[in-house]
């Protein structure tokens, strides 16, 4: 077969276009390519700080990434309309982390070593802080601060946390509980760190608090079948069920716990990440009666918080604004790190990281709050909320901020 | 008494795994091809339903133009791609990867990347003694009983299924004896496509909208049809039955998390044993 | 190697282009960091790890047949053992972990063979293909839930390699030793796949039973290159778990696995060089087009590599060389894989 005279002549034409476009490639790679610059506006006289912004906007966890990247956008505009952090603008740059740690790593190391960032937030999942955390914090020498509510014991120096640790989430919760719900606890969970660091927490808080864990059961995240867990614990008399399921499961569990009458037994729900955007994953009637205990209620009703809602509001159109997270994670630790940065005159790791130890600041979603020092954890107020017809009610308020708990 | 549950749990999760593989089966049966796009197909069926409710439609509609929809998706597909990878399955297998990288984050961008909840058309369950038995998931588990008779009836008395059934077996044999394959592989793609389409719609308002809710049906809807047997309709039910029941049925006996990865290695372990699959009726 | 010796009714002369493409590409890498920043020096360190990858899963598919979607189990899996000698028992010895990390991904890769590949019936390319995927799915369900090795978090912070006492640092040292590996090891696998061994390989890839009844033990010759890119593969891992800082059960994923699959496709089967390009380009491509299109590159790439597959199945090599230079004198990969599927299961 005579292969060599269709391929000889268009080789010459497609060799031709190849190395065209490895030129054209060539250039991209030269120039750096685009990237997400949001660069402020109006003239300034100063260099900007440049704020790195690694979260997820594409895949699984881009419920949360895309209002992380939306809340960081407010706040840096918000900051540069004001005059800007120590008389420069604030530019901020935005990657895409993907839900994918690999191509993270990637990302983040683009914003420590290309664009040489003065500070980086970001990450959501934990298994993400996890992956892109030695880039930022040893191998790129900078600041970073996460603002996801998570399971705590994340003590390297250099990277604050400003969400809501299991501490928070359980100690005014659980005896709230315990005194409307019932004393036998069942707490069907995912398997990964956050539920199992969660329920190690909750177990000691359910039993200093004169309650009872009747079981503790772990389940692969897409689990979809649970009626063996749900006939457990209708048999067993089970009061209060602590659900660290996540989605997609936790849709088929509450689905099946409704069914089987769980809550028409008087049994009390109980899930610690559902905000009040968690809580379309279900409908309303299979949540009734679910308690949660975050930073943050659109329900809270103060003014601040409303106020800094609408403004998000009117930027981002119909998009979630989550609690306990992201979106209040995020206003937080920028809020900290510009008023820590205010503090040491400087945006250089260390002076900044120093006062960033104690910063504080009086106003944000669900109040003000401050970091515990030595610890880079936030102390902040709790709010217990249950939910009636979908929507969430304020139950309960902490009396005052609550301790973190964690790298003491 | 747990009997009840436990039995009423593995036939519901069961039939909607029978109406995922049945497609599959018959489509990798037919052309040879693994359709790493089907968990896709599942989750349009099920992105039909939320479309229906997002604009105030009843859901029972949604639930009926699923499987019309994603039939005419995979129509489409087969028309413009699919078909120029029947002679490369390896091809095959990473074209419809890339499909279904394409579909899956199509809706995820359309859907915000959030989770959804889509109730059901029959809410509640009704009683038998103590124990409470969803409504919805029986309706399912007789839809899909439906289906799998309607297509038995489809597949042994008439015409086209007889030309299915033909090319199914045999596909060389058949082409020889002047079944246009070409209209044959597009109908059956189609209807795979269709199958897919209806269990997404009908799993739905039993676990959550999201992209992601066809991820984990593939690998177990592919080792469902190596188990069962290319080459048959009813190959496909058997294995599919089979996974599915064991999926379902092992988590009220070990830990859910190693029961997953249970079902995997028997399957595994029956195709080694019996590459054929248990009810092939392909001439090796 | 027998060279073409048809007539031919084209004027020019038929010129390999392969090791040319080969000697501009090394070229290129052995200067590039003196003029590009830090970044792209990692950049590519990063290509040239997963391009290595690539390179196993070329020699596995393009070379002897197999369908492999487990490459990345054996590179995950040397990560992760690697990190644990790290971390739990201090040692960072490049000279110590690298081995061990190849160690680990033959170990594991001859225990999926004897399960999925080997044995006395011959396995159909679907089953292998099916049988690698689960493997790799098992493991890396396993993996997440095992809080041991940390879960779906993997083992962070991981050390610096050393050598003596200087510390492998990313950036150019690491590049230069990374690209040493890649070269070393493409070089033997040039050797490989020109020798007796490599001719078997073809055959086997062409018509197993037929070499079977030549005499040849065809499984101990599959087993064998299965294990070599077991132990590719496992290399590649323990330097990525470096280089990046950390070890996931990402790392050892099907998604991975198929990313592999995807990227020697679109590269181009059969040619090494082509597998390491595809790495190169679907990286640099992913990488950019999030940059332009944060929200829907995810999409913008699925419909590229479902355009390239559809239209130019023979990968990005393809557009350079000639069928008869992409698989040497060896006969072609496609067909064989048809004729493999048409001779195991006569449809």
């Amino acid at each position: 077969m005579n292969n060599d005279d269709r391929s000889s002549r268009p080789l010459s034409a497609s060799r031709r276009l190849f190395l065209q476009r490895t030129s054209l490639l060539t250039g991209m790679i030269a120039l750096g390519g685009g990237s997400y610059l949001y660069n402020p506006k109006g003239v300034w006289a100063a260099a900007p700080i440049k704020v790195g912004i690694a979260t997820d906007l594409t895949g699984a966890i881009s419920w949360g990434g895309i209002p992380n990247s939306q809340v960081a956008k407010m706040v840096i505009d918000q900051i540069n309309k004001g005059g800007g952090l120590l008389g420069r603008p604030l530019q901020m740059i935005l990657e895409d982390t993907a839900t994918n740690e690999q191509l993270a790593v990637t990302k983040v190391r683009k914003l420590v070593t290309q664009d040489k960032v003065d500070v980086v937030f970001g990450g959501i999942t934990s298994s993400m802080r996890n992956a892109i955390k030695d880039t930022i914090v040893n191998r790129g020498k900078t600041l970073y601060i996460y603002p996801q509510l998570y399971e705590g014991k994340e003590c390297t120096p250099y990277l604050f946390c400003t969400g809501p640790t299991p501490a928070q989430q359980c100690d005014t919760l659980i005896p709230w509980l315990i005194k409307n719900g019932g004393k036998k606890f069942y707490l069907p969970s995912a398997d990964y760190v956050w539920p199992h660091t969660l329920n190690a927490y909750a177990r000691k808080a359910i039993v200093k608090n004169g309650g009872e864990v009747i079981g503790e059961e772990y389940f692969p995240v897409d689990h979809n079948e649970y009626s063996a867990t749900v006939n457990k614990i209708m048999s067993s008399g089970v009061n209060v069920v602590f659900n660290t399921t996540i989605p997609p499961g936790v849709a088929a569990f509450f689905k099946q716990l409704y069914e089987a009458g769980f809550l028409k037994n008087g049994g009390r729900l109980s899930c610690v990440y559902y905000d009040e955007n968690a809580i379309t994953i279900t409908p309303p009637h299979e949540v009734e009666g679910l308690a949660s205990c975050l930073d943050y209620f659109r329900a809270i009703n103060d003014p601040f918080g409303n106020q800094l809602q609408a403004e998000y509001g009117k930027l981002f159109g119909n998009t979630s604004y989550n609690a306990g997270s992201g979106s209040t994670g995020m206003y937080r630790g920028i809020k900290l790190w510009e008023a820590a940065v205010k503090e040491a005159k400087s945006v250089n790791r260390e002076p900044v990281a120093a006062a960033l130890d104690h910063a504080k600041i009086s106003d944000g979603p669900g109040g003000g709050c401050e970091m515990v020092p030595g610890t880079r954890h936030v102390k902040m107020n709790m709010y217990t909320a249950v939910s009636k017809g979908g929507k969430y009610e304020i139950v309960e308020k902490s009396k005052g901020p609550v301790m973190p708990g964690e790298c003491a | 008494m747990t009997i009840i549950p436990f039995l009423f749990d593995v036939l519901a999760y069961s039939a909607i795994f029978v109406l995922v593989v049945l497609g599959l089966g018959v489509i990798a049966s037919m052309m040879g091809i693994f359709n790493f796009a089907h968990g896709e197909f599942v989750l349009l069926g099920a992105y039909t339903v939320y479309l229906f409710i997002d604009n105030g439609l009843p859901v029972w509609a949604g639930m009926v133009a699923a499987p019309l929809a994603v039939g005419a998706v995979g129509l489409a597909l087969e028309r413009v791609a699919i078909r120029r990878f029947y002679a490369t399955p390896i091809v095959a297998m990473l074209g419809t990867y890339a499909i279904g990288l394409a579909l899956r984050e199509t809706v995820r961008s359309l859907l915000g990347g959030q989770f959804y909840s889509v109730t059901a058309p029959l809410i509640g369950s009704f009683s038998i003694g103590e124990i409470s038995v969803s409504r919805w998931r029986t309706a399912v588990i007789l839809i899909t009983v439906a289906v799998m008779v309607g297509c038995y009836l489809l597949l042994t008395r008439t015409r086209f299924g007889l030309q299915v059934r033909a090319a199914l077996e045999n596909p060389a044999l058949a082409r020889a004896s002047g079944i246009s394959t070409s209209r044959v592989y597009a109908a059956t793609f189609a209807f795979g496509a269709a199958l897919a389409g209806l269990a997404g719609g009908l799993m739905v308002p039993i676990y959550a909208m999201s992209a992601d809710m066809g991820v984990p049906f593939l690998i177990k809807s592919f080792l469902a049809v190596m188990l069962g047997g290319m080459g048959s309709f009813e190959g496909a039910i058997a294995g599919a039955a089979l996974v599915g029941a064991t999926s379902a049925a092992l988590p009220w006996a070990i830990k859910p998390v190693v029961a997953d990865v249970v079902v995997f290695i028997i399957a595994i372990a029956i195709v080694k044993v019996r590459p054929e699959g248990l009810l092939s009726k392909w001439r090796n | 190697m027998s060279q073409s010796t048809e007539l031919s009714t084209s004027s020019l002369p038929l010129r390999k282009v392969i090791p040319w493409v080969e000697l501009g590409l090394l070229a290129t890498s052995l200067i590039l960091p003196v003029f590009a920043d830090d970044f792209w020096t990692l950049f590519l360190t990063r290509v040239f790890i997963l391009g290595l990858l690539a390179l196993s899963f070329d020699l596995v598919w393009g070379y002897a047949g197999i369908l492999s979607f487990s490459q990345a189990l054996f590179f995950g899996m040397a990560g992760y053992c690697t990190a644990l000698l790290a971390t739990e028992a201090g040692i960072t010895s490049v000279l110590v972990l690298l081995p061990v990390a190849g160690l680990v991904g033959l170990i594991v890769s001859l225990i999926l063979a004897f399960i999925v590949i080997l044995g006395r019936r011959v396995p159909t390319t679907v089953f292998v293909a099916l049988g690698t995927l689960t493997g790799s799915y098992v493991v890396e369900r396993l993996a997440r839930g095992w809080s041991y090795v940390g879960g779906q978090n993997g083992i962070p912070s991981l050390p610096r390699l050393t050598l003596g006492n200087h510390e492998i640092a990313e950036g150019v040292w690491f590049y230069y030793m990374a690209l040493a590996i890649l070269l070393g090891i493409y070089v033997a696998l040039k050797f490989l796949t020109r020798s007796q061994l490599g001719l078997v390989l073809a055959g086997i890839r062409q018509h197993e039973t037929r070499i079977t009844f030549f005499g040849y033990r065809v499984q101990h010759v599959k087993g064998i290159v299965f294990a070599l890119a077991g132990l590719i593969a496992g290399l590649a891992g323990g330097m990525y778990a470096f280089h990046e800082g950390y070890v996931g059960p990402g790392q050892l994923s099907p998604v991975l696995s198929t990313q592999v699959v995807l990227y020697v496709l679109f590269g181009g089967v059969g040619t090494l060089i082509g597998a390491v390009i595809g790495a190169g380009m679907i990286e640099y491509l992913s990488f950019m087009l999030s940059q332009e299109y944060q929200r829907l590159w995810p999409i913008i790439l699925g419909l590229l590599l479902l355009v390239i597959v559809m239209f130019r199945p023979t990968g990005l090599i393809g557009f350079l060389v000639s069928d008869r230079e992409r698989i040497g004198s060896f006969g072609r990969p496609d067909d064989a894989a048809a004729k493999n599927d048409t001779d195991k299961n006569p449809a």
